[in-house]
């Protein structure tokens, strides 16, 4: 295992020294800036308005966490579903163009070794983007007072989701050389997962699941809904254990791609 | 150091190495012949690791590929045909990052990167961007990378393909000084090669592939000594077993 940090070293260093990251975190920070503003901007006329109409009942339900950070998460767990796709779409694919994948395949290394480097390195990197969004929420704490447990769980759970994603775009970027593929084969996965939970919703709405074992295998196959409950402050071994499971999965399915290319 | 033993690799029909056998000895130069195609890549790529053989076996240094593969890896340094470079790393930063993938121990590893940039002669250019490099200083880099950790068996893949007649000597002379019996440690090179006088400059012995099969395995010395060159010699093997199904080939039509 000695070797899977000077490959993820050297992955990340490949990813500053580029300007994708630059790029990437640029893109997030500003969207996040964006969405992070105009829903502070709602509250507060929300806010307004209520007091004007005196509404004291609804007044009080009004809290931070359900009103800014909850919204704020979901639209940034968005985000991530276009972003992750363009930090780990080269983590292979580009391995394959640069004929550098010959290096690392005849080097006294494991496959386990190359693969958790990469993930590695694409996981770290959806980690520094998640703590840079922290400090949104952090500034509430400044003025507000929002829960912080249930805040630290949302967080978790867009962190975890970030991480899941990664193993899902490293599993991309090892069955194709071409990083343009990655990137839309990893982007139609992560959709895909994300929207079981509401195609669920939809065929119950539409009487379609007459029982429904496939309505709720299909929301417990979703990563939305797995979060969701994080957003709400639900910190469940059930939701964990979906992530690590995820991306056990992914990580599994791509060491066997990759050693794929020996036997072909 | 190689024993190669009816090494073979076919995708689906085709049989792109057909039971290939042969041994080097420690410290020779062996040089790889063979019209494009003849299969010198892919049995180079068996001996590698990098493809596994369809059947037939190979031991590297003491350690066979399929049993030790870890081993037989760490035992070979190898170019590529075209070098395995990052374009955005440093020539030092990529050769320290080689040289962990290789196991070079930590202490060692800043001796070993200055050892190899120095004999490839990339001193001046380590702190340099590889992908702002010309052809012929990234195929040192290549050279330099298969070197590193010094390794007992090197498999060089057109090393001087690309590169102009001075690189292309210097090159040689680098490889030239790379093999044989140093320090008590015996350093074997096979090399791939279109160019003839190239083997004749460098190599101790010559194995022709042609069409997927060893068609000839023989020291320089004895060739040579009949008399004939090894231009004629080669267009004799890589000609003799093709007459049959030239006459099918489209170039047989007017």
């Amino acid at each position: 295992m000695r070797h899977v940090g000077a490959i993820a070293g050297r992955e990340l260093n490949s990813l500053f020294v580029s300007p994708v990251a630059y790029a990437v975190m640029t893109l997030f920070a500003v969207l996040a800036g964006f969405f992070f503003l105009s829903g502070v901007l709602q509250f507060q006329e929300y806010v307004i308005r209520l007091q004007s109409f005196q509404a004291m009942e609804q007044l009080e339900e009004l809290n931070l966490n359900d009103h800014v950070i909850a919204p704020f998460l979901h639209v940034m767990s968005v985000v991530l579903l276009f972003l992750v796709p363009g930090i780990t779409m080269g983590l292979f694919a580009s391995e394959k163009t640069n004929g550098t994948l010959e290096l690392l395949l005849t080097s006294p290394i494991t496959i386990w070794e190359l693969v958790l480097g990469k993930f590695l390195a694409a996981a770290a990197f959806i980690s520094i983007l998640v703590l840079l969004l922290a400090l949104f929420p952090a500034l509430l704490f400044l003025y507000g007072d929002p829960e912080i447990g249930k805040t630290a769980a949302g967080m978790l759970g867009l962190l975890l989701m970030g991480i899941a994603y990664a193993s899902i775009g490293c599993f991309a970027s090892s069955v194709t050389q071409s990083q343009f593929v990655a990137f839309f084969l990893t982007f139609v996965l992560l959709l895909v997962l994300w929207m079981l939970g509401f195609l669920a919703d939809l065929g119950a709405a539409g009487g379609a699941t007459s029982n429904d074992t496939v309505g709720d295998l299909l929301r417990y196959l979703s990563t939305a809904d797995h979060f969701e409950g994080m957003v709400m402050g639900l910190v469940d071994t059930k939701d964990l254990a979906y992530f690590g499971v995820i991306v056990v999965a992914f990580l599994a399915l791509t060491k066997a791609a990759v050693e794929s290319v020996r036997w072909r | 150091m190689i024993e190669a033993s009816g090494l073979s690799k076919r995708y689906g029909d085709l049989i792109a190495v057909d039971d290939v056998s042969f041994s080097v000895q420690p410290g020779e130069v062996v040089g790889f012949l063979g019209p494009n195609g003849a299969g010198k890549t892919t049995t180079m790529r068996m001996l590698t690791g990098f493809l596994p053989p369809t059947d037939g076996h190979a031991v590297i240094d003491g350690h066979d590929i399929f049993s030790d593969p870890l081993a037989a890896r760490r035992a070979i340094g190898y170019l590529p045909e075209s070098p395995p470079i990052y374009p955005e790393m440093s020539v030092e930063g990529y050769l320290v990052y080689v040289s962990k993938l290789k196991d070079v121990p930590r202490r060692l590893r800043n001796e070993a990167v200055d050892r190899a940039l120095e004999r490839c002669g990339l001193v001046d250019v380590r702190r340099r961007v590889i992908g702002s490099l010309s052809k012929g200083f990234r195929q040192r880099v290549g050279l330099a990378q298969a070197i590193v950790h010094d390794p007992p068996v090197m498999i060089l893949d057109e090393p001087t393909v690309g590169l102009d007649p001075i690189q292309i000597r210097e090159i040689r002379a680098l490889i030239g000084e790379l093999a044989g019996v140093r320090d008590g440690k015996a350093r074997t090179v096979i090399l791939s090669t279109h160019i003839l006088p190239e083997v004749e400059a460098i190599c101790q012995r010559v194995i022709i592939m042609h069409r997927g099969r060893k068609a000839l395995d023989a020291p320089l010395a004895e060739l040579q000594s009949g008399g004939a060159s090894l231009e004629e010699i080669f267009a004799r093997t890589t000609a003799r077993e093709a007459h049959a199904p030239v006459d099918a080939t489209p170039e047989a039509r007017p």
